[in-house]
């Protein structure tokens, strides 16, 4: 199991044991993550599922890519770190990451 | 290709769905597809990159026909280009979007159907339906400059509410076009043409606006418009009147309907539109040989008909009872609530959020009319162009104004 920290926008932290292979919007949901809507179930088409990396952990999982970019615009969300947590692999690389949940997703 | 209950330990295994009987007599996959049902391998190749779209023989999804992409609606491509088309427009379908531009366009459409109801005292619900719908589907389409609504509705109703697939002789086929090429010619002159020369004159933001910009032919601009149509107006009109059934049906959902958050309202939405998808079947082709994350094997060339209401039925995601109407399921079963009613991978619908808003705020301004009730349940029909159900004759009244 990977851990990961889900800080939400009121600063309540909470670590879950995220599996392998999955992803990381599929982790939260899974593990009631309530902050992560994630109402396309995970096909980077809602923008939904935002989350915002901390610095630390940027190098490793780099920026949004061109699949994701539409629907953060379309959100306009300009935070630093923010991604799609859909389209973000849960590898043992990530374990101890550290990500932010916005105040609302829409 | 009926998912089974095997174990409902309440209810007897009662069955809510009112849509499965005329699905299960006529739903045609494609001759030789091979059936899949599980939500998880539908998911899978639904998702994979592998696959492309297969309509029917003919359609404009055979690779072979897809000559001029720029011909063909972005619903029917794959790969980049379809991933770039669909980008372009991902910002109209956005959830910020629905809040800050579309529910306002939802709302004032429906103080229209109110005082339409309201001054007649009873309606056909497909009629009201189709009317929210057609407007939604049409401002973000950007056809907004026609003679009136209604009659826009009226001429797109023509070209779509038309199949190809009905049987017809070879005379019957003959006059069938002529009076399809006329009906699409109407269609473009009375509604693309002054909205083209609108957004020439002045972009906005919608579909007409990015297809100016990027030059579309005549032909791409109708088939584009066209597939936007049936994809927002056709299935939404549907998908009201069913929703509205089931809550004129059973009062306690109904209360619940009207009592609850928005949350709430969309978790009932969803759950009805789990067991009663509008469209049920998908057709696949794989481009080469995959092999599925349950070890499955799809050989390169062969068709799958991903059966939606299968896939939404599958007691390994719904958990048991799979065809009652519980909308705490989704919630206890974390995941995302209409299944794969939308369908899923890079052809998910792009108006399922606009659909499920239009729908809440239809419902819930109906269901507060004073003396709001139903008069005629909807007949059943069977729609092949689609492979999904149609509800026609439901009438609906309220106290006058």
């Amino acid at each position: 199991m990977v851990a990961i920290t889900f800080i939400a926008a009121d600063g309540a932290e909470r670590t879950i044991d995220a599996s392998e292979d999955l992803s990381l919007m599929e982790n939260a949901v899974g593990n009631g993550i309530e902050a992560i809507e994630a109402v396309c179930s995970g096909n980077a088409y809602c923008g939904t599922c935002r989350v915002y990396i901390d610095p630390a952990w940027r190098g490793v999982l780099g920026e949004a890519g061109e699949i994701e970019l539409p629907m953060i615009e379309a959100a306009g969300d300009e935070t630093p770190g923010v991604r799609l947590s859909c389209q973000i692999t849960v590898t043992p690389e990530l374990d101890g990451l550290v990500v932010r949940t916005p105040v609302s997703q829409s | 290709m009926t998912a089974v209950a095997q174990e409902c330990p309440v209810h007897q295994g009662r069955d809510d769905r009112k849509s499965a009987k005329i699905a299960e007599a006529n739903l045609a996959p494609q001759h030789g597809a091979r059936p899949v049902g599980s939500f998880g391998l539908s998911r899978d190749l639904l998702r994979s990159s592998k696959v492309r779209q297969a309509g029917p023989a003919g359609s404009p999804t055979d690779d072979a026909e897809i000559k001029n992409p720029g011909e063909v609606s972005f619903f029917f491509l794959d790969g980049e280009e379809h991933r770039k088309r669909r980008a372009a427009v991902a910002g109209l379908f956005a959830p910020k979007t629905i809040v800050t531009r579309h529910q306002a366009v939802m709302t004032s459409t429906m103080d229209d159907i109110v005082a339409k109801l309201r001054a007649r005292g009873s309606a056909p619900l497909d009629e009201l339906s189709w009317h929210m719908a057609v407007v939604v589907a049409a401002d973000i389409i950007g056809l907004t400059d026609s003679d009136s609504t209604e009659n826009l509705a009226n001429r797109v109703k023509a070209v779509l509410d038309s199949s190809l697939s009905k049987s017809r002789g070879p005379l019957g086929k003959v006059v069938f076009m002529i009076q399809m090429l006329t009906r699409v010619g109407r269609f473009w002159k009375q509604d693309m043409v002054p909205a083209i020369a609108a957004r020439q004159l002045e972009p906005k933001d919608d579909v007409i606006s990015y297809m100016v910009k990027e030059n579309y032919s005549k032909k791409g601009m109708i088939m584009e418009a066209l597939s936007y149509g049936g994809a927002g107006m056709m299935t939404t009109r549907e998908f009201i009147v069913m929703c509205a059934w089931h809550l004129f049906e059973k009062p306690a959902l109904r209360e619940r309907f009207l009592g609850g958050e928005e949350a709430d309202q969309f978790a009932i939405l969803e759950e009805i539109l789990r067991l009663e998808p509008v469209a049920s079947l998908l057709h696949r082709r794989a481009a080469e040989d995959i092999e599925t994350k349950d070890g499955a094997m799809v050989k390169k060339g062969e068709v799958v008909a991903v059966s939606i209401r299968d896939a939404n039925t599958d007691e390994a995601i719904t958990g048991p009872c799979p065809f009652e109407l519980d909308p705490d399921r989704a919630k206890r079963m974390k995941v995302v609530g209409p299944y794969m009613s939308f369908s899923d991978g890079p052809h998910r619908c792009p108006g399922a959020q606009v659909a499920l808003h239009e729908t809440r705020i239809f419902l819930d301004r109906l269901f507060r009319l004073p003396g709001i009730r139903m008069e005629r349940e909807p007949e059943i029909l069977w729609s092949p162009q689609i492979q999904g159900y149609e509800l026609r004759g439901c009438v609906v009244a309220c106290d006058p104004a």
